[in-house]
C-alpha cells in the first residue's frame, strides 16, 4: 500500500515514489549497513577473478586441509583448493540464483497477482491454485520440483522461482485490490484507458514498493535455499563451489578442518542479513499496514 | 456462523483436490524408474516391464490419476516401491521423531519469541530492542543445517553432552530418544524463534498505541497491568496467524536438520525418497504434510473466533 | 602376534583367581590355532547381549544373488552359507559340502557331498534338492553365477546327499566362485525360493528377524544351528553366534559413524574416512582396525556405446590419468594406499609387470595426441559417480580435471548409490564409472569385468583367448604367469583402469572380542564383553 501522498494524479508531474524511498533510505543507520555489505560481497561476486589469489577449482593434493595461513586465508579443502577463492566464487553462484529467482517470481507473481486483483472472476481460480501452491513447505517443494527436473543450476533456479511466484502473487494481488478501487483509476477508465496501461502503468506504479520489500526478501530467501537443498544433494551439481555444496563436502572433515564450515557458513549469513536488513528498511518506510500483507 | 464453516470447508476441498492434482505430475513427470532400482541391479528388462505392470505405471497418466485418487479416498496413499510396504505405514513409522522434533522447536521458539518480543516492544528503541531485533533478523540469516552442524560439533563431538546423531538403539526408553533431540530441537526452535520474535513485537506496537490502552492508562492502571492484561491478550492474537506459519517452517526445517542430525524422520524419509525415486512415498508425503498444513490453517482460522471477539463470521 | 598374546596376558582382566596362569596359557595356545589376528582372545567368550553395526547405507536388497554390492553380502552371509568358503589363507574349504569334492580325471565332473543334518531355520534338514534349486536360482539371477552357468553342462543331485556338477571345458576357478560370500551361491531352502525374496531362509548361525529400511536390518542367534568342528580360520571353520541379536544399521554420512564409535553407540563401524584413523586410534573407547591392502579402487569404461567405444580413446582416459593424484585425493596420508601399477602385490603368485608401463601417470601431452588419433568429436565423457564413498567421489574430481586437461570434455553426474548400480546397467547413461572391490585371492574372483555381462560389457577375442588359457589351468603355479597375459590384455584394451590399493579403516568396540578382520566382516565367533 502506498500513502496519500506518493499517489500520482494523472497528468501532474510525478515525485516518482521511488526517489522519495531511497532519499529516506539512507537516513537509517542498519539499512545502509545492511546495503554496504551487499554491495562489499555484490563487488566481490562480479570481480571474484581479479579478487581471488587461485582458481576455484585448482587442485592441489599435497595442499590438502591445511588450516588459514598467509598462503590461504580460508585455508584448503581435502582437494587441496583454496577456499577463500571458493568462497568468493560461491557468491557469484548464491547471487546469481537469487537474483534470476527473484526475476522470474515477480515477473509471474505480478501476473497473476495483477489478473487476480484486477479481474473479479479469475480472483478465486487463481488465488485457490495460490493457496494450494503455498500449502507445501518451501523445501519441501523445491525438492520434489528439483527431483523431477533433475539437479542443475537452472533447474534449482526454476523450481525457487515456482515456489516463490504464490507468496509474490498475494501480495499483488492485496495491493492490487486496494488501488483497485482509488478513485484515479475509475477516472482513467471512464477516460477510456486501455485495460493494459491501467494494469501495467498506473497499478504497477502504486504497488511498486511493497514488491520491491517482497523481492529483496526472496532474493534472501533463495540465497539460503539453494544452500540448503544442495546441502541435501537435490541442488545444484556438487562439483560446482557453492556455499551449500562446499558445507555439504566439508562436514565430514569438521573435526580437524573446521573453516572448510565455518567461512561458507558466514558468507551464506552475511548475505541473508544484509538483504533482510535492507528489506526491512524498505518496509519500514512504508505504511504500517504492509505488515500484515507480507 | 455455519455458513462460513460450510464455505470455509468447501474451499479446503478444493486446495486439497489441487494440492493432490500438483502433488501427482509433479511426481510422475519425473525422469528415472522406480522399478530398476527396486528390483536391483540384476534386473533384467522383462522382470522391470512385469514390475511395472504390477504397479500400473505402464498405463496412461490420467488414468493412473485417477485410479490414485480414487485410493486416496479410501486411505490407500499406495505401496513404497523401495520399502515394500504401505506408504502410509512408512509415514506412521517415521512420524515420531519428527512429531516430538516439531513439538519441541515450537515450544522452545515460543518461549524465547514471545518475551523477547514483548520485551522489545515495551522498552522499543533502547539497546534491549536492538539486541533482539538484531537477534531476530540474525536468526532469519543462518541456515539451520549450517547451525546444526557447528552446535554439534560443539556440544556433541567436543563436549560431548549429546549424542551426535541417531535416535537410539531400537527398543530404547523415551528418555533416551528425547536426549537425542535436545540438540535437534534447539536449532529448530532457536532458527525459528525470530519470526515468532518479529511478529509478537510488531503486534504488541500495533496494541500498545491503540486508544484503549491509552485509556487504561489514563486510568490510572500500573504499567505492568497494561501491558499483561490489556495488551498481551490482543496482541497474542495475530501471533497465532504465525504459528501456523512456523508450523510449514518446521516442517522444511526438519527436514534438513533431521538429515544432518540423522533421525529418521518423515523429513529424512522424504529425501531419501527423492534420491531413490521412490514415487509413492514422496507423493505421500507431500500430500499427508500439505493436508496437515491446511488443516491447522483452519484449525486457527476457528482459534480465532472463540479468543478475537471482534471477530464474527 | 605371538607376542600380542603374551601382551595381552598380563593386560586384560581375567575374572578367575587361582587358575589364572594355567587358563592363560592355555588361552594362548587356542588363539593361535584359532588364527585369531591379534587382540585380547584371553577374555573368555560371552553369550547375550545386541551389537550395533554401523554400515554405510541401505541394502538394496537381502537377496544374497541379486546384488554384488558388498552391504549385502555383507549382511546376508550371516543367514546363508554356501558348499565351499574361504580359510585365513585363502585356501577353498568345505562348508555345507562335507567334503572337497571328487573330480573326474579329465576336470569336467564334480561330485560334491553334502553334510547330513543341517537344519534350515524354518527346521527342515537341508537336502540335495535344495542345494540344486538354490545353486540353479544362483546361476538366473546372480552375474557370477550367470558366468559360471556358461560353463557348466548340467546340474544334479544324486541321491539326498550327494550333488554332480558336470562341466563343458575344464574351468579352475569353479570353487573359488562357490564360495565367494559376494553375489553368492547361497543355499537357501527350496520352499523359500522366489523372485523377488520374501523370506529368507538359511542354515547360518543367524536368522533374520526384522527389516526396517532406513533403520536397520535385525539378525537373532538361530538355535538350532548346525556348526562344523573344524576350528575357525577366515571364513571356514566352526561358526559360534556368541551374541543374541545383530542390528545392522544403515548410516550413510561417514562423519556420524566416526562419531558413533567414538561415543560407543554403534560396535562396529564399517568403512570409515581415513582421515578418522588418528582420533580413533587416540580414543579410549573405541578399536580402529586398519585392514591393508583392504581392495581397489577402479574404473569401468563403457566399450559398448558412447565415445569411449573406440580403443585409442579409452587409451587416452589411462595415458591422462594420475593415478598418484588420484589417490591421494582419495585417501589424503600415504600410510593408507599405496600406488600400484601391478594388478596383484609383489608377494602374490600373480604379480606382473606386464603392460604396467601404460599405468597413468597424467601426461597430459600423450593424452591429447591419442585423443586426436581417436578423432574425438567431443561428445562429453559421462562420469557416473557417488558421494556415498567418499574416496570415489574425491577420485572422480581428480579425474575429470586430468581428462579435461587432456582436452576431453566432462559431464560429472553425481547421484545416491542406488541410483548409480541401477544406472550402470544402461550402457546410454554413463562413459565412466568408479567402484571399488576387496583385494581377493583368485583373479577371476574380481572385477566382474574379467566375466561376461557386467556393466562396460567388454569382451573381445585377446580377453576370449587369454582368459580361457588361464582357467583351463588347473596348477596354481602355472596360473601366474598366464595372468600376465590377461593384465597385458586389460592394460591395452582398457575395460578397467586399477587405480592402486588402499587400506581400509573399520573400528570397533573395545568390548567386542573375537572379530576377525576379512574384506567382509563377519560376527560370528565375536561376542560382546559386559
Amino acid at each position: 500500500m502506498t500513502s496519500v501522498a506518493t499517489i500520482p494524479v494523472i497528468g501532474a508531474p510525478s515525485r516518482s515514489p521511488s526517489a522519495i524511498i531511497v532519499r529516506k533510505l539512507f537516513r537509517r543507520k542498519l539499512v545502509l549497513a545492511g546495503a554496504a555489505i551487499l554491495v562489499v560481497v555484490t563487488l566481490l561476486a562480479l570481480f571474484a577473478p581479479w579478487v581471488t589469489p587461485y582458481d576455484p577449482m585448482a587442485m592441489k593434493i599435497s595442499d590438502r586441509i591445511q588450516s588459514p595461513r598467509a598462503a590461504h586465508w580460508f585455508g584448503t579443502d581435502e582437494l587441496g583448493r583454496d577456499v577463500f577463492s571458493r568462497v568468493v566464487f560461491g557468491a557469484r553462484y548464491s547471487l546469481t540464483i537469487g537474483a534470476l529467482v527473484v526475476l522470474i517470481s515477480v515477473t509471474g507473481g505480478v501476473l497473476l497477482g495483477l489478473t487476480a486483483g484486477f479481474f473479479r472472476r479469475l480472483d478465486g481460480p487463481i488465488m485457490r491454485l495460490v493457496d494450494a501452491m503455498m500449502s507445501f513447505p518451501d523445501i519441501l517443494l523445491a525438492i520434489a520440483l528439483v527431483a523431477v527436473l533433475g539437479t542443475s543450476m537452472t533447474n534449482v533456479i526454476l523450481a525457487l522461482a515456482i515456489v516463490y511466484t504464490p507468496r509474490v502473487a498475494r501480495v499483488v494481488r492485496a495491493s492490487t485490490l486496494v488501488v483497485r478501487e482509488l478513485l484515479f483509476i475509475e477516472a482513467a477508465r471512464a477516460l477510456g484507458v486501455s485495460t493494459w496501461r491501467i494494469l501495467f502503468i498506473h497499478i504497477l506504479n502504486n504497488i511498486a514498493s511493497p514488491i520491491l520489500v517482497q523481492a529483496t526478501f526472496i532474493f534472501a530467501y533463495a540465497v539460503l535455499a539453494e544452500a540448503g537443498l544442495s546441502f541435501l544433494g537435490v541442488g545444484v551439481p556438487p562439483d560446482l563451489p557453492t556455499w551449500g555444496t562446499m558445507i555439504a563436502s566439508g562436514q565430514q572433515f569438521a573435526h580437524q578442518a573446521i573453516w572448510l564450515v565455518v567461512f561458507p557458513g558466514v558468507a551464506i549469513v552475511l548475505a541473508a542479513l544484509s538483504l533482510q536488513m535492507v528489506g526491512d528498511g524498505f518496509r519500514d518506510l512504508l505504511d504500517p499496514k504492509l505488515r500484515k500483507a507480507m | 456462523m455455519t455458513r462460513y464453516l460450510a464455505s470455509r470447508f468447501a474451499g479446503m476441498v478444493i486446495v486439497m483436490l489441487l494440492v493432490a492434482t500438483i502433488v501427482f505430475f509433479i511426481t510422475r513427470l519425473a525422469p528415472g524408474d522406480p522399478a530398476a532400482v527396486m528390483l536391483g541391479d540384476q534386473a533384467t528388462a522383462a522382470d522391470i516391464a512385469k514390475l511395472r505392470t504390477s504397479y500400473g505405471l505402464d498405463k496412461p497418466l490420467p488414468l493412473q490419476f485417477g485410479y490414485w485418487l480414487g485410493e486416496l479416498v479410501h486411505g490407500n496413499l499406495g505401496q513404497s516401491i523401495f520399502l515394500q510396504r504401505p506408504v502410509t505405514q512408512a509415514l506412521l513409522e517415521r512420524a515420531e521423531p519428527t512429531f516430538f522434533l516439531t513439538l519441541f522447536s515450537i515450544a522452545i521458539a515460543t518461549l524465547i519469541g514471545v518475551p523477547c518480543g514483548i520485551i522489545a516492544a515495551v522498552w522499543r528503541g533502547k539497546t534491549i530492542d536492538q539486541f533482539f531485533s538484531g537477534f531476530a533478523m540474525l536468526g532469519a540469516s543462518i541456515p539451520s543445517f549450517w547451525f546444526g552442524l557447528i552446535l554439534m560439533q560443539i556440544f556433541a563431538v567436543s563436549l560431548g553432552w549429546f549424542p551426535v546423531a541417531g535416535y537410539g538403539d531400537p527398543g530404547a526408553p523415551l528418555s533416551d530418544r528425547l536426549h537425542h533431540l535436545v540438540l535437534p530441537s534447539i536449532v529448530l526452535g532457536v532458527v525459528n524463534s525470530a519470526l515468532i520474535l518479529r511478529f509478537t513485537r510488531a503486534s504488541m506496537l500495533d496494541v500498545l498505541g491503540d486508544d484503549h490502552i491509552r485509556t487504561a492508562r489514563a486510568k490510572g492502571l500500573s504499567e505492568a497491568s497494561v501491558i499483561l492484561r490489556h495488551a498481551l491478550r490482543n496482541a497474542l492474537i495475530p501471533v497465532l496467524t504465525v504459528l501456523g506459519l512456523t508450523f510449514a517452517l518446521l516442517i522444511g526445517g526438519a527436514i534438513v536438520t533431521e538429515t544432518v542430525f540423522g533421525l529418521p524422520g518423515v523429513g529424512n524419509l522424504v529425501v531419501s525418497a527423492v534420491l531413490r525415486r521412490d514415487y509413492p512415498v514422496i507423493q505421500g508425503a507431500l500430500l499427508v504434510i500439505a493436508g496437515l498444513y491446511v488443516l491447522i490453517n483452519l484449525a486457527i482460522d476457528l482459534l480465532y473466533l472463540v479468543v478475537d471477539p471482534r471477530v464474527k463470521y | 602376534m605371538f607376542r600380542t598374546a603374551i601382551r595381552n596376558l598380563w593386560s586384560s582382566p581375567f575374572g578367575l583367581s587361582h587358575s589364572a596362569p594355567r587358563v592363560a596359557l592355555a588361552a594362548v595356545a587356542v588363539a593361535t590355532a584359532l588364527g585369531f589376528a591379534g587382540g585380547s582372545a584371553l577374555a573368555a567368550p560371552v553369550r547375550g547381549g545386541a551389537a550395533n553395526i554401523a554400515m554405510i547405507g541401505e541394502p538394496q536388497t537381502l537377496d544374497p544373488m541379486a546384488s554384488t554390492a558388498d552391504l549385502v553380502g555383507i549382511i546376508t552371509q550371516h543367514v546363508y552359507e554356501l558348499l565351499y568358503t574361504f580359510d585365513a589363507n585363502w585356501n577353498v574349504t568345505p562348508m555345507l559340502a562335507e567334503s572337497m569334492p571328487a573330480i573326474s580325471k579329465d576336470g569336467l565332473v564334480y561330485t560334491i557331498p553334502l553334510r547330513k543334518g543341517v537344519k534350515f531355520h524354518n527346521g527342515k534338514e537341508m537336502t540335495s534338492d535344495d542345494v540344486v534349486a538354490s545353486l540353479k536360482r544362483w546361476q538366473d539371477t546372480a552375474p557370477r553365477g550367470k558366468a559360471v552357468a556358461k560353463e557348466i553342462k548340467s546340474l544334479e543331485a544324486k541321491g539326498p546327499n550327494t550333488i554332480v556338477i558336470t562341466l563343458n571345458r575344464p574351468y579352475a576357478p569353479l570353487l573359488a566362485h562357490l564360495a565367494l560370500p559376494n553375489g553368492f551361491a547361497a543355499i537357501m531352502a527350496k520352499d523359500s525360493i522366489a523372485t523377488p525374496l520374501t523370506q529368507f531362509i538359511g542354515t547360518g548361525p543367524y536368522m533374520f528377524k526384522e527389516r526396517k529400511p532406513d533403520q536397520y536390518v535385525q539378525l537373532v542367534r538361530y538355535d538350532g544351528y548346525s556348526a562344523r568342528k573344524e576350528p575357525a580360520s577366515g571364513y571356514a571353520g566352526k561358526r559360534e553366534a556368541w551374541i543374541d541379536e545383530l542390528r545392522f544399521i544403515p548410516v550413510p554420512n561417514a562423519n556420524t559413524r566416526v562419531e558413533g564409535s567414538l561415543s560407543g553407540q554403534y560396535q562396529f563401524a564399517d568403512l570409515l574416512p581415513v582421515e578418522s584413523y588418528a582420533r580413533l586410534e587416540n580414543a579410549p573407547n573405541v578399536k580402529p582396525v586398519l585392514t591393508s591392502p583392504f581392495g581397489f579402487p577402479y574404473l569401468v569404461l563403457n566399450t559398448k556405446q558412447g565415445p569411449l567405444t573406440s580403443v585409442t580413446l579409452r587409451q587416452a582416459v589411462e595415458a591422462a590419468l594420475n593415478n598418484a593424484d588420484m589417490m591421494g585425493a582419495g585417501f589424503g596420508d600415504p600410510k593408507f594406499y599405496t600406488t600400484e601399477a601391478s594388478h596383484y602385490a609383489r608377494n602374490t603368485p600373480f604379480y606382473s609387470t606386464a603392460g604396467t608401463e601404460n599405468y597413468g601417470k597424467g601426461d597430459a601431452k600423450k593424452a591429447a595426441t591419442l585423443v586426436a588419433n581417436g578423432k574425438y568429436d567431443g561428445t562429453p565423457i559421462k562420469i557416473l559417480t557417488s558421494q556415498q564413498y567418499d574416496f570415489h567421489y574425491r577420485m572422480a574430481l581428480v579425474m575429470a580435471e586430468n581428462l579435461k586437461a587432456a582436452g576431453f570434455k566432462v559431464d560429472m553426474q553425481v547421484v545416491d548409490w542406488s541410483t548409480l548400480i541401477q544406472r550402470r546397467n544402461d550402457p546410454a547413461l554413463w562413459d565412466i564409472y568408479i567402484t571399488h572391490s576387496a583385494v581377493l585371492p583368485d583373479p577371476t574372483l574380481t572385477p566382474p569385468q574379467l566375466g561376461d555381462g557386467a556393466p562396460g560389457w567388454w569382451s573381445s577375442p585377446a580377453k576370449e583367448a587369454a582368459l580361457s588359457a588361464l582357467n583351463a589351468e588347473a596348477d596354481p603355479k602355472k596360473r601366474g604367469a598366464l595372468w600376465g597375459s590377461v593384465q597385458a590384455v586389460v592394460f591395452t584394451e582398457v575395460p578397467y583402469i586399477r587405480v592402486g590399493y588402499f587400506n581400509s579403516v573399520t573400528a570397533r568396540s573395545p568390548k567386542l572380542e573375537g572379530y576377525v578382520a576379512m574384506p567382509w566382516p563377519f560376527f560370528w565367533n565375536t561376542w560382546l564383553d559386559k
